[in-house]
């Protein structure tokens, strides 16, 4: 490969000025944040953001490969800290100043793409010059299951933690620069020490657990397998479950280091590490088998003892059993009965998911077709275009009862009684009994309307417009009427803000 | 496929790995039980195959298995579908086609190019940039040609719906009101946080959402249209150096 100056400056220059120049465009992102935070309000005289774009990628570096990596809020609530100790005199840019960091290292300004530098190599004096394009990142997003977590590029790693000269794109050395960099800061020895005791904990359990389940085999009755058990074969599951995950993400990352170039002191410890955790595994996994037979053992013994507890519905007396002591119970108990009754008795609700097309095509349809596009929904036929011409009133039954509705215009409240007793007087014989129902309707409609008939477009447009402009109150007078009876309730013009 | 039959207990795993996908507030965390099933999926074909197969019969697609979780599309019609009626019912016919446009908006200024679908990497974006970049490509959905009721018409009436409108309202107590464009890209930020598509990305400021790999596999998924097709291109244009 001819160098990149063609050799003209000087042999030694020429072959490793491409990877100095690489190195010098790496740092190239930080001081252009520097220059932008400006327009962001962030003062370089208050800040050293090139301390904080450092301390951004040791944030990240310290924490990638364990089980839990740094979120973008550890990382941005890290360089608050900092940046709010650079300048105490104003706390409120401490975050701003910090997100100004961050986002210039994702390239946000370029929607986070990779940044991209152009590299002229001259080749061969007389050569035409050849642009080379270098494109890296520094700090990236990727999804994790708690959130979105920061990786840093092996250029970031490499250039930032191990100086600047060399080779930048070996992903060994970046692997070892990180294990090098989590032993200075004894991130193993935590690690390590975790383990252990965790292998400490899991011995203990396994020692109740067994004088438990002895205890069980013996008499059902002798420890609470309703409540207190249960919690704690939950807790050590969890525990299992936490530090098998735990130390399976530290084995693979130790053993990254076993295997890539590193310093014999990182080898001795890993060395260690991977001992540790072998051993701890063993512990862990007998716990575990322990725990799946665990509820084995109750279930046999208390068949054995015939103990049988209730579990289904259909050996409860409903009313005697669940209404009755529902409604004996405080509020918040009930609630807790009841939703508990009700999510079961309901049965399977089903989530909704979305296909983009779909989607787009659905909000997309033409007004026209929306008929034929909405999907065909089985509808039993029940004549329901006739069922509406017969419960459709007649225009003098409307009018009347709208001229007896209109008592309530005065602004006052009007009871419902009162407003059938004028029902007489203002309709023609042969309709009173309609108009009085009409009005009964239009009372309890204002009262309580149903929302989802009408969503339907299943009640007779009458009422809702009879009914459109009041309201209706219960306050629990009895009502004994010709015409009907129920709740007296009181009839007032709808006030505005019930309006919208 | 394998023609081996599925063992019974295979099968219970399948059905609880969908289960696990269809609450999309489960998540994979080290050590779960969904975690261990997402990489049995990952890593051994005959249960990719059961699960893939049962999802098939429940009118379902697995699109992908990123690191989030399992990422499952409804077929159309399916039990599992969103319905129109599934969304904000005060919707009328301009509020269907703007949210329509952002929805494809926010896809194309996302994922420009198709490189972009393979990329995990996790996108941020902003309200007011979203707005900016419809706004600016809105010319290029008014030359698509098309007969009425065609997709590229009613891109068309969708991006001159979107141009009538202001790009801000604000209520009385200074919060974004329905009517303008920006409540509109906020709306539809918010129906894809609900869908975990998106979250809020607090952190870095208001108005700032990532777009999670459900996001991206479900844009990757689509075939395509004259409208994204347009945007995306306008995207591509826009940000080449």
């Amino acid at each position: 490969m001819t160098g990149a100056y063609g050799g003209v400056i000087s042999p030694a220059a020429d072959a490793s000025a491409r990877d100095r120049w690489r190195a010098l465009a790496l740092t190239d992102p930080v001081s252009r944040l520097v220059r932008n935070a400006a327009h962001a309000g962030i003062d370089d005289a208050d800040y050293d953001l090139r301390l904080l774009a450092l301390a951004a990628v040791d944030v990240v570096v310290g924490s990638m490969g364990f089980a839990r990596e740094a979120t973008l809020d550890d990382v941005v609530d890290e360089l608050t800290g900092l940046a709010s100790r650079m300048c105490p005199g104003r706390p409120d840019q401490a975050r701003d100043a910090a997100q100004t960091v961050v986002r210039g290292l994702l390239n946000d300004a370029h929607d986070q793409r990779r940044f991209s530098y152009r590299f002229a190599d001259l080749g061969a004096p007389g050569e035409t010059v050849r642009w080379e394009a270098y494109s890296f990142r520094l700090l990236s997003l990727r999804e994790a299951e708690y959130g979105p977590v920061v990786v840093a590029s092996d250029q970031a790693v490499t250039l930032f933690l191990g100086g600047l000269d060399v080779d930048l794109e070996d992903a060994d050395r970046a692997l070892a620069h990180v294990l090098q960099r989590q032993l200075d800061d004894r991130r193993f020895d935590a690690a390590a020490r975790t383990a252990a005791q965790a292998e400490r904990t899991s011995v203990g359990m396994s020692a109740t657990l067994a004088e438990l389940l002895d205890a069980t085999r013996r008499d059902v009755g002798s420890h609470d397998w309703e409540q207190e058990v249960p919690d704690r074969l939950v807790r050590a599951r969890r525990h299992v479950e936490a530090r098998i995950g735990e130390d399976d993400r530290l084995l693979e990352h130790v053993q990254g280091g076993l295997d890539a170039e590193t310093s014999p002191e990182v080898r001795a410890v890993s060395g260690r590490i991977v001992d540790l955790i072998g051993r701890a595994r063993r512990v862990h996994l007998d716990l575990e088998r322990r725990l799946v037979g665990a509820r084995e053992v109750f279930l046999t013994a208390q068949v054995r003892q015939r103990l049988a507890r209730r579990r289904r519905l259909r050996m409860l007396a409903l009313r005697d059993e669940v209404l009755l002591a529902v409604l004996a119970l405080p509020r918040p108990e009930a609630l807790t009965v009841a939703s508990a009754f009700a999510d079961r008795a309901l049965g399977v609700s089903v989530p909704r998911l979305v296909r983009f097309d779909d989607m787009v095509d659905m909000l997309w349809a033409p007004p026209r077709a929306r008929e034929s596009a909405e999907p065909a929904v089985e509808v039993v036929p029940d004549g329901d275009d006739e069922a509406h011409d017969v419960q459709r009133y007649p225009e003098p039954v409307v009018g009347a009862a709208r001229e007896v509705l209109s008592a309530v215009t005065g602004g006052g409240e009007v009871r419902l009684s009162t407003l059938l007793d004028a029902v007489p007087g203002v309709a023609p014989e042969e309709d009173v009994t309609e108009v009085a129902e009409l009005v009964l309707l239009s009372a309890l409609w204002a009262f309580a309307p149903d929302l989802a008939a009408e969503a339907e477009g299943d009640v007779a447009g009458e009422i809702d417009v009879l009914a459109g402009g009041i309201e209706a109150v219960d306050d629990g007078v009895v009502l004994a009427h010709r015409f009907g009876s129920g709740r007296d309730l009181l009839v007032a013009l709808r006030r505005k803000e019930s309006v919208a | 496929m394998s023609s081996v039959a599925a063992d019974l207990t295979q099968v219970r795993a399948a059905a609880e790995l969908l289960g696990f996908a269809l609450a999309r507030r489960a998540r994979p965390v080290e050590g779960g039980v969904y975690r261990a099933l997402l990489d049995r999926y990952r890593s051994e074909l005959g249960f990719k195959d059961v699960v893939d197969t049962m999802a098939e019969g429940l009118g379902l697609e697995v699109l992908g298995v990123p690191r989030s979780g399992m990422v499952l599309a409804p077929e159309p019609g399916g039990a599992f579908a969103t319905r129109l009626a599934d969304l904000r019912t005060t919707m009328d016919a301009d509020d269907r086609l703007v949210f329509g446009l952002v929805l494809i908006g926010i896809a194309a200024f996302a994922y420009p190019t198709d490189a972009d679908f393979d990329d995990p990497e996790t996108r941020l974006v902003e309200i007011v940039r979203v707005d900016e970049f419809i706004r600016g490509s809105l010319d290029a959905l008014g030359g698509l040609g098309g007969v009425e009721g065609s997709p590229e018409e009613r891109a068309r009436t969708a991006a001159q719906v979107y141009a009538d409108l202001p790009q801000l309202i604000t209520t009385q107590t200074g919060r974004r009101a329905r009517g303008c464009t920006l409540k509109a890209v906020e709306e539809v930020f918010g129906w894809l946080v609900e869908q975990g598509a998106a979250r809020e990305a607090g952190t870095l400021g208001p108005d700032t959402f990532h777009l999670t790999d459900r996001f991206r596999l479900l844009v990757a998924d689509s075939a395509g249209g004259a409208a994204l097709d347009a945007l995306r291109d306008a995207r591509a244009r826009g940000e080449a150096p």
